[in-house]
This record gives C-alpha cells, sequence and structure tokens, in this order.
C-alpha cells in the first residue's frame, strides 16, 4: 500500500492502460454489431436516452463507435511505436558499428531529424505515401524514429565509453559479444521504458492526422476519424465530439502518467524506509564554555529509517586554533560540519544540547550576524562558486546584502579580499567567470568570499582533497595565514590524517558517527591510543615507510550509519576487543593531557 | 617491455608528447604526476584505449585496472561472469582465491560489494587475461586509506608471487614509492625524471620532482 | 571545421536548409505515379494533364527540373497552386504572420507563467519535502502534457465560445480572436517547461554553490532569483526553443479547429485537395522556420552562457 501511495500517478496510469487493453480486447466483440446498425430513423441526433453521444450521419450510436474504434486507434499505434523503435534503434546502433566518417553522417541525420517536429516529418510522409492509415503509420513511425535513435545513440556510447567495456576490448572479447553481453543489456531497459511514452506519443499523433482528415479514412474508423466527423457539429450537438475527445485524451494521460512512472521507478536508487526512533534527547545545555568560538555539546544528525550519522558529538574550537576532523567516508565528519553550518539537508535531524558561537546560542543569532561571522569552504571549488556569475559579485553579495554596503564599496572591499588570499591582479579576476580560474584560485576566491564578514569560524569541507599536492600544499598555507591574521576558530574536515596533522592543531577522529579520540596534532604518530587511530595512521604509505613490510590495513569496513549496534561500533574491527567491546560503549574519558579517548582497552 | 616516442593528441592539445619509457620484465614502474600530466592518457595509450603515435613494444597482452571501482564492472554481470569473461569459467575460483576474496562471493553482483572488493574483483579480471604487462591506474585512489593499505599489500603479494610486470600510476608520490622499484615522475605531457624509486625520493634530480616531493603531506613524527 | 563555434553553427545550418531543399523537391517526385493526374483525377482529359506537367517542367529532365526550383526558391517563387493559379509565394506571405503571432504568444505564455512555476515547486519539494505538492504537481503537468493541443482547443470553444459565449469561436478578427488559440497552444508545453525548471532548479539546488550561499545566509528571493535562476535558464531555454518548433507544428492543429488563416490551415487544405505545389512550399517554409528557430536557440544560448564556449572546444 505504501508504494502504491507514493506512486498515485503510476497506478491511475496503470489502471487506464489496463482499461484500455481490455477494451481492445472486447469492444467490437461486445459492440461491434451496435457500431454498424445503419438507422434512417435516427440520423445525426444528440444525446438522447437510447443513444447517450448522439447517433451519425447513418443514424449509427456513437457510444458503441467510441468503443470499437478503441482496437483499432491501439492497434495503429503499437504499429507505428514499432516501425519507430525498430528504425531508430537500428539508426541509432549504426554509428558505433559504421566506420567514423559514415557514423559522424548517421549522428548529424539524428541530430537533423530530431529537431524536426513529427507532424512535419508525418505529413511529408502521409503525402507521399497518400492518405489513409497506412501512410499516418508510416509518418508517425518516422516521427517516433529519430528520438529513439538519439537515446539509443546516447545510451550506447555512453555504455561504449564505460570502464568495463574497455576492460572486455583488452581481454579480446569479440565486438560482437560485447554489444550482445554489455552493451544491449544495459540499454534495454531504458529504451524499453521509454516504449510506453512512445506508445502515447503515437496514439496522440495518429489521433491528430485522422482529425485532419489526413489519417484514417472511412469507412475505417479511430477515435480522431470520429472527432473529424464530430467536430463540426459542436455548434448544434457538442456531446456527439465529447466521447472520441475524452478517449483520446484518457489514453494519452493513461500512457503518459504510467510512462513517467516506469521511468521514475527505473532511476530510483533504494531508498530508506520507515520513520526515525527519533534521536535521543539532548542532556541540559549547562554554562558556555569560557574562551571557546565554536562550542558543540552532544550534536546528533539524524534520517527517517533510524539512520544516524551522527551521535552525541561534542567539541570545542577555541580562537585562532585549527580543530581537524578526520574520519573515513561514512565516518559523519561532513555531516557534522553542515549541521554546525545550519545546512543539513531535509529530511535530516539536527539535535544538540548546546551550539554556541563566541558562547551565544546559534539559534538566536540573526542572519546578518550568521552570514558575516561564518565562513565555509568546501571540497569543489568550481561547484562552490555560481558559474553564472563573475566572481567579484559572489564576494561583493555578502556586504551588500548584510552590512547594506553600496555597490562600489562592496566592489572595492572583494577586490581588496582577493588580493588578501594573493590572487595576481585582483580587479581583473573580480570581473572574471569562475570557469576561467584554476582551482587552485577558485579555491582562494571562495576562502577571499568567507574574508568579506568578519570571520569568527572558518568550517573547511575537505578543501583540498580535490587539489594537486602542489596546489594544496599553497592553500594549506593560506588556511593557516588566514586563521593567524584574523583569529577565527577553525574546524577543518579531512579524510587525510597526513594533511590534518601537519595544518592542525589538535585532531579529532570520528569513527561510524562517533568521536573515538581527541589529541594535539604533534602528537599522533607517537601518543594515539585508539586502535582505530593507530590502524589509520599505520595504513597510511609514507615517503619513508618501510617498502618489505605489509601496510597495516583494517579488516572489514565501516559499519553504515544504521547498523551501528550497543557497544563500540569498531569491535568487530579491532584486534584488542573483548566481549565487553561488543556490549557495552565505551565514552570519550580523559587520558593524557589533552587527550581524550573511547576505548575500554586504553590504560 | 619498450614505450618508444609515445604521443596522444587531442585535436590540438597534446596529453601526452614524446615519451619514452622501460618497462622491465617482473618489475613495477610507477607513474607519479599531477592532473592534467597526462598520466593517464599514457596508460590507455599502452593499452590501446586511445590513439596514439610512437610505439609498444614487448608486451602483446595488456590488461587494465581503473580508477572508479563502480564503473569498472558491468552492473548486469555476476562475480564470476565478469572474471569468466577473459579467463573462463574454470579459473574463476584460482582468481578469486589470488585477490584473496572469499569464493562465495563468484554469484554476488557488483552493487552488492564494497570497494575494496570491486576492485579486486577487476584486479582478478586483469589476471584472468594473462597479461605480460598489468597497467593500474589510480586503483586505490577512490578507497580509503585502510582499505588502500590491503590493495598495496595485494599489489606487492601479487609482483612476488606471480613475478608481475607492472605500470602504477598514481598522483601520491608515497603510495607509488611504496610499490614501485621505478619511479617514473610525469609533467605536462613529458617525462621529467625516471630512476629507481628511493632515489628519484632520496635525491630527486629534476626541480619538478623536488617541488612535487616538497608538497606531500607528512605527519609530523 | 571552424573553431568559432558561431560559424560553425552557421555552417550547420546552411547544410541543412540545403537538404531541405532537395527533400522538399523531392517529395513531388516520391509520390507513387502522376502526381497531376492524381491531382486533377481520373476524369480529367489527358491534354490538360499534358499541359500542366509542361507547365510545372515536369516532363523535363531531373537536374534540370531541381535547378529551376532552386532559382525559383531563391527568388521567392514557390511555384503556383493547382487549384486557384495563386502564386504559392503570395500564400505563404499572407499566412505566415497569423501562424507565428500565435506561436510567439503562446511561447511567452508558456515560459513566462511555467518557470516561476516549476522553480516555486522546485524550492518547495526540494529533497523529498512537501510530498502533497509534489504528487499533485506531477499528476496535475503529467496529465497536462499527455493531452493533445487539439483538445485543448475543442474544449475551449466547447466551454468559452459555445457556452459561455465570452469569446470568438473562431476565425481572426481582432485581439480576442487570439486568445482561445494562444491558451490551447500554450497549455501542453507550460506543463512541460514546468517539470523541466522544476528538474533543474532541483539539480542547481543540491549544489555547492547553493550551499555556500546559504551558509552565508542570503536572503532566499536573491539566493533563488539571482543564483539559482540564471543557471537553470539554459537548460529551460534550450528546450523551450525546441518546444517553439514544436509550437508552430502544433499550430497545424490548432488553426484548423480554430480556422485560423494561417500555413496550418492551408497545408492540411493542400494536402487532403493534393494541391502539391502548395503542401511543397509550406512544408520547405515550415523546416526553415524550424531551422532558423534552432540556430537562434543555439547562437542565444552561446551568448548566455559563460562555459559554453568552453564546452564546444
Amino acid at each position: 500500500m505504501g508504494w502504491l501511495r507514493r506512486n498515485v500517478p503510476g497506478a491511475a496510469g496503470a489502471l487506464i492502460v489496463a482499461i484500455m487493453v481490455v477494451l481492445a480486447v472486447t469492444g467490437p466483440i461486445v459492440w461491434g454489431e451496435a457500431a454498424d446498425r445503419i438507422d434512417a430513423g435516427a440520423i445525426l441526433q444528440g444525446s438522447s436516452p437510447g443513444h447517450p453521444l448522439g447517433t451519425d450521419n447513418l443514424g449509427r450510436d456513437l457510444l458503441a463507435r467510441v468503443l470499437v474504434a478503441g482496437r483499432f486507434s491501439l492497434l495503429l499505434a503499437l504499429a507505428a511505436t514499432l516501425i519507430g523503435a525498430v528504425a531508430g534503434v537500428v539508426l541509432g546502433t549504426l554509428p558505433s558499428v559504421l566506420p567514423a566518417r559514415a557514423a559522424r553522417l548517421a549522428t548529424g541525420t539524428v541530430n537533423a531529424l530530431v529537431a524536426f517536429p513529427g507532424l512535419l516529418l508525418a505529413m511529408f510522409t502521409a503525402v507521399v505515401t497518400g492518405l489513409g492509415a497506412r501512410g499516418a503509420v508510416l509518418g508517425i513511425g518516422a516521427a517516433i524514429a529519430p528520438g529513439f535513435a538519439r537515446l539509443t545513440q546516447t545510451l550506447a556510447a555512453r555504455i561504449a565509453g564505460a570502464d568495463y567495456v574497455s576492460a572486455a576490448r583488452m581481454l579480446g572479447v569479440p565486438r560482437r559479444r560485447i554489444l550482445t553481453r554489455h552493451v544491449l543489456p544495459n540499454i534495454a531497459e531504458p529504451l524499453i521504458l521509454n516504449l510506453a511514452q512512445a506508445f502515447g506519443g503515437a496514439l496522440l499523433g495518429l489521433a491528430g492526422m485522422s482529425f485532419l482528415g489526413l489519417g484514417v479514412q472511412p469507412p475505417q474508423y479511430d477515435w480522431g476519424r470520429l472527432l473529424f466527423d464530430g467536430f463540426p457539429r459542436i455548434y448544434v450537438t457538442p456531446e456527439v465530439a465529447l466521447g472520441p475527445a475524452a478517449a483520446i485524451a484518457l489514453a494519452g494521460i493513461g500512457f503518459n502518467l504510467l510512462g513517467d512512472a516506469l521511468a521514475k521507478a527505473a532511476a530510483r536508487t533504494s531508498e530508506a524506509r520507515g520513520q526515525a526512533a527519533g534521536p535521543p534527547a539532548p542532556g541540559p545545555a549547562g554554562e558556555p564554555e569560557p574562551g571557546a568560538v565554536l562550542e558543540v555539546r552532544d550534536l546528533t544528525v539524524a534520517f527517517p529509517g533510524g539512520v544516524t550519522p551522527v551521535r552525541e558529538l561534542s567539541l570545542t574550537v577555541a580562537p585562532g586554533e585549527i580543530v581537524g576532523l578526520v574520519g573515513e567516508s561514512g565516518s559523519g565528519k561532513s555531516l557534522t560540519a553542515a549541521a554546525i553550518g545550519g545546512l543539513v539537508p531535509y529530511p535530516g535531524r539536527v539535535t544538540h544540547a548546546a551550539l554556541r558561537l563566541d558562547g551565544e546560542d546559534v539559534a538566536a543569532l540573526t542572519d546578518r550576524e550568521l552570514g558575516t561571522r561564518l565562513a565555509m569552504v568546501f571540497q569543489d571549488p568550481l561547484a562552490a562558486l555560481n558559474p553564472a556569475l563573475k566572481v567579484g559579485g559572489q564576494l561583493a553579495e555578502v556586504a551588500v546584502v548584510h552590512e547594506g554596503a553600496g555597490r562600489a564599496e562592496a566592489r572595492r572591499r572583494a577586490v581588496d579580499r582577493l588580493g588578501q588570499v594573493h590572487l595576481p591582479e585582483p580587479a581583473a579576476l573580480a570581473a572574471r567567470h569562475p570557469h576561467e580560474l584554476s582551482g587552485g584560485m577558485r579555491q582562494r576566491a571562495v576562502i577571499a568570499m568567507g574574508l568579506m564578514g568578519t570571520p569568527r569560524l572558518i568550517i573547511a569541507d575537505e578543501p583540498t582533497t580535490a587539489l594537486d599536492v602542489t596546489v594544496q600544499r599553497q592553500i594549506l598555507r593560506l588556511l593557516r595565514e588566514v586563521v593567524e591574521e584574523t583569529g577565527a576558530a577553525t574546524l577543518f574536515i579531512s579524510h587525510d590524517i597526513a594533511v590534518v596533522g601537519e595544518l592542525c592543531d589538535r585532531v579529532v577522529v570520528m569513527y561510524a558517527g562517533r568521536v573515538v579520540e581527541e589529541l594535539p596534532a604533534g602528537r599522533l604518530v607517537t601518543g594515539a591510543a585508539h586502535p582505530y587511530t593507530k590502524a589509520l595512521i599505520a595504513s597510511l604509505p609514507e615517503l619513508d615507510t618501510d617498502r618489505d613490510r605489509p601496510l597495516a590495513g583494517i579488516p572489514g569496513s565501516q559499519p553504515g550509519p544504521a547498523q551501528v549496534g550497543a557497544g563500540c561500533a569498531f569491535a568487530p574491527r579491532c584486534a584488542l576487543a573483548t566481549e565487553r567491546c561488543e556490549t557495552e560503549r565505551p565514552e570519550l574519558v580523559a587520558h593524557d593531557p589533552g587527550q581524550r579517548v573511547a576505548c575500554w582497552e586504553v590504560k | 617491455m619498450i614505450i618508444k616516442n609515445l604521443s596522444v593528441r587531442f585535436g590540438r592539445f597534446t596529453a601526452v608528447d614524446d615519451v619514452t619509457l622501460e618497462i622491465p620484465d617482473g618489475q613495477v614502474v610507477g607513474l607519479v604526476g599531477e592532473s592534467g600530466s597526462g598520466k593517464s592518457s599514457l596508460a590507455r595509450a599502452v593499452c590501446g584505449l586511445v590513439p596514439h603515435t610512437g610505439s609498444v613494444t614487448g608486451a602483446p597482452r595488456t590488461q587494465m585496472v581503473f580508477q572508479d571501482p563502480y564503473a569498472s564492472l558491468d552492473p548486469r554481470m555476476t562475480v564470476a561472469a565478469t572474471i569468466a569473461e577473459g579467463a573462463g569459467a574454470g579459473e574463476v575460483a584460482r582468481l578469486l582465491d589470488l585477490v584473496r576474496l572469499p569464493a562465495e562471493l563468484a554469484g554476488r553482483y557488483p552493487r552488492e560489494l564494497s570497494g575494496g572488493q570491486r576492485q579486486r574483483v577487476a584486479i582478478a579480471r586483469a589476471l584472468g587475461g594473462n597479461p605480460e604487462l598489468l597497467v593500474a591506474d589510480e586503483i586505490t585512489s577512490a578507497l580509503d586509506v585502510s582499505v588502500q593499505a590491503a590493495v598495496l599489500n595485494l599489489i606487492r603479494g601479487l609482483r612476488e608471487e606471480l613475478g608481475l610486470t607492472m605500470l602504477f600510476i598514481s598522483h601520491n608520490l608515497a603510495v607509488v614509492r611504496y610499490v614501485a622499484d621505478v619511479v617514473a615522475v610525469m609533467h605536462r605531457g613529458r617525462l621529467v625524471e625516471v630512476g629507481p624509486a628511493e632515489q628519484v625520493v632520496g635525491e630527486p634530480a629534476h626541480e619538478y620532482t623536488r617541488a612535487l616531493l616538497a608538497a606531500v603531506p607528512r605527519l609530523r613524527r | 571545421m571552424s573553431r568559432r563555434p558561431g560559424v560553425r553553427r552557421l555552417v550547420r545550418f546552411l547544410v541543412s536548409l540545403a537538404v531541405l531543399m532537395v527533400v522538399s523537391f523531392a517529395m513531388i517526385h516520391l509520390i507513387p505515379g502522376d502526381p497531376v493526374r492524381a491531382s486533377l483525377g481520373p476524369a480529367a482529359p489527358v491534354e490538360l494533364v499534358e499541359a500542366r506537367r509542361a507547365a510545372l517542367g515536369l516532363d523535363r529532365p531531373l537536374p534540370e527540373q531541381f535547378l529551376t526550383y532552386v532559382t525559383g526558391v531563391l527568388s521567392g517563387d514557390f511555384g503556383t497552386s493547382f487549384l486557384t493559379g495563386e502564386p504559392v509565394g503570395e500564400v505563404i506571405v499572407t499566412r505566415l504572420p497569423n501562424t507565428l503571432a500565435v506561436a510567439l504568444l503562446a511561447t511567452v505564455l508558456a515560459l513566462l507563467a511555467a518557470v516561476p512555476l516549476g522553480m516555486w515547486a522546485a524550492v518547495r519539494t526540494e529533497n523529498g519535502r512537501n510530498r502533497g505538492t509534489d504528487l499533485t504537481f506531477s499528476a496535475t503537468t503529467g496529465t497536462a502534457v499527455a493531452v493533445p493541443e487539439f483538445l485543448y482547443a475543442i474544449a475551449l470553444v466547447a466551454v468559452f465560445a459555445i457556452a459561455l459565449g465570452w469569446l470568438p469561436p473562431a476565425g481572426k478578427a481582432g485581439p480576442a480572436t487570439y486568445v482561445l488559440p494562444v491558451l490551447a497552444l500554450a497549455t501542453g508545453p507550460a506543463a512541460m517547461i514546468a517539470r523541466i525548471a522544476r528538474v533543474e532548479t532541483q539539480r542547481e539546488l543540491g549544489k555547492d554553490y547553493v550551499r555556500l550561499a546559504r551558509a552565508k545566509r542570503l536572503p532566499a528571493a536573491r539566493l533563488h532569483v539571482r543564483h539559482v535562476l540564471p543557471n537553470t535558464l539554459t537548460a529551460t531555454l534550450t528546450v523551450g526553443g525546441l518546444l517553439l518548433s514544436s509550437l508552430i507544428a502544433g499550430g497545424v492543429l490548432v488553426e484548423y479547429v480554430f480556422a485560423w488563416p494561417g500555413l496550418g490551415l492551408k497545408i492540411v487544405e493542400s494536402i487532403t485537395q493534393k494541391d502539391y505545389p502548395v503542401a511543397q512550399g509550406v512544408i520547405l517554409v515550415y523546416g526553415a522556420i524550424v531551422l532558423v528557430v534552432n540556430l537562434a536557440v543555439d547562437l542565444a544560448l552561446g551568448a548566455l552562457d559563460p562555459t559554453s564556449a568552453i564546452k564546444e572546444a
């Protein structure tokens, strides 16, 4: 039932299509005789109890004719769809079979044809083949083909470029086998899904042709032809046009809704279901910690279905301090950053005992205060800058919106900040679009954007992961410099423990949504206590790692955010784990000065 | 195996510019470079996947392992079918064992595997082709460190066991140094330095190699 | 191939135009049997058929005919109607503006109504919130897209012209007569554009620059209008441009319902009456309009999208 509720349109479409199919099978059998019965005494009548939709010029019952015409209408549409699909798929596969020059010609032809409205192609074909059902079917088939060809081409090109096809080619798998084993199975599904929509289109196209008098000719009739006959009479008896019009509309809607739903179902990846058990009630907020710019207490991020990627996380960052938040993919580190920045996407729920900036509750801060005090830097600087706007304008915006600066003043400040992050010719650069900058320059621009206000907290989420090492080095240096100049507290999120160790003052290690260890960065190598932190460091090949000894590695994998049990989440992968670790979760407790560890086995 | 005067051009852009490189039998040559240096184009050219000029001699059978473990396996084929495509069905169990994967994974589909497991399947598939040369293009850059370690160990183990000849490509100098006997440094389509791994890392001759080395993040000991 | 994308597009356009010319010329020759005989009917005297064939130049060798056709078209001579003897060029000149006016008005109306609607729906249903809105929007637009323009036209006539008598049912006489044809033509495409605008907006809302703008606590209106809208326009306008050419074709059916004196009505008449020179001329013009529209959309997008110059290279 849940499926049905989420797919009302799809279910409605399926129902309509089912009715249409039943009608096509039974219609002529049940009403065939009534539809052909000529009644000279009831010519061109409107609605009456005997003829709910009236009669035609030979006194035949229009309701019966509409019900009977369903089969012919659907069969014609089916024929046109099949012609179009087969021709399209053949035309679409040609480029991958033909030599390069011919392939380009085929592609070009398809591209040119796709741009032409189907009805125009259909009319052209109808002129050449003559009026009638045959011409219309061929015409609509011809009109459908280019779309199918384009789809086939796009899909086939995507698959042909896939790594697994390259791998098969290198293994000497013959071309034909690659086509049948790799390409066709992977493009069949979207192509078949497209059939439902193409069918709907064919049905409407044929109805249109018949309605114009260019399609089915008497004595044959389809819905479009019935509408053609009924249309001139709508001034006197509008109901005679109602039947065929409703039939055409219903069929079009049915197939379209069904096609939509099928496409959506194919595109949807498995979706989390069920309701959240609800995050635990956070503890009391307590007094603000003196001297901390950022203070997070018991931060939990939960999604429906018991998915809890961040669990009761607490941390503080002092002014001018860079705290590294390190963990592997799925540890919850990026969601932690998003939660602190107020950017957790729906339907995620964030709860916390305290989330304070400069000792003030973040919820109590105005947008203006937050917008100027908080700076964020993301992984991909190209994605983080708006491609449609000039760099300078994007920077100036903060000053305009939050500080009421005039355009000239805001612009002047933007140029100044671009200079502050050591971008050459900042004035010229401000007038450029992001795509004209290199990766490193873009990341500098994003950092400069953070400097437009008076940043108290900088959240940098994997800011150098997308960059080359030489550029990474420069950006890290710049971050350090900015922190020293502004005295901002900085939360630096990274998967790379070496980068974190190098840049940060303090390191917070996350595993499966929780902090497992917190220690001064300088003591990572010598003083790490948690088995996970140690294993992470031992797994990392460095420039002086002994090449004759295997790297440590960690067996198994991190549990998903819905699969964390009652005990220590790391226990299943831990060499030191005891029975207690499996059942009882260790709290984060003080270990050495400045160090806290959550592990039963660390004494 | 010798790559001689190999160039790859895309239109007016020269991705690989006249590269000559020898890969001695039974050795691992590590190729390091930043994005856009042409290292992946070189890999694809060696495998015959992109048009190129120049010659590649001495390795008639080349296989490749790709960077993205999520895109390199056909989603509609089981592990067994994937491996059997090159090696034949009889070899599947042996190859799975070789890459330290349990035999019961044979019936699974890629979506049921972790990233590290997928990468092992891709390695098994490549080994099934009985290659004289195995090209590994950034095979650990999509993996977590703890998983990367296991794959690197596997690569080193395979070299010992099978005497595999290999071109190992990565942007990460430390990773390359760990698995390779010879390190080649690529910059803007050209090879700027080639030498024994310890020598290139210990006494870099080229300015660019030195810059690259200086940029590698290190843990403070 | 030229490196300038604009020039390359122009070359492509000219090639397509040439192909179109060949195809429209070929149309008459692809008709099985004798088009003149087919047109005049089996009862027509042989002398008349022969005279008509000679007048059309159908008795001359093909290459010569083609040359005559091309030079004729280029100088505005599209031949004469079998039935009325009117020059086809004149028919086109008098009727084309009527067709274009309705199509353009419908395109503008569709874009103006649909883009804000699609954006609104995207923002309201971001990340799957407000399932009710999502469902209503999908079902409504999914239904509206699936109903063909001629049914909208008939329904509008039945309701507003016949039942209510508010607007004229047919013909072209003053601004009021435009209302129903434009509405009939715009409804389906509007639903389509709204869906596309929604998908595009949703995609943009998931990008980091939106997260960054939200982190900067920009007001929602500014975020959506200044940041998101420009990035959705490229795709939306591409589709809008393609829709304009399908609107021109869909206009055929709408013109038929409203007896609108445009090219569409003419082409239907000419095909039914086997008036081949008219059909040939009108199809050529329709095809040329489609090509011009696509070229214009391409060039406009090139000018609009700062990154397109790079993508082309």
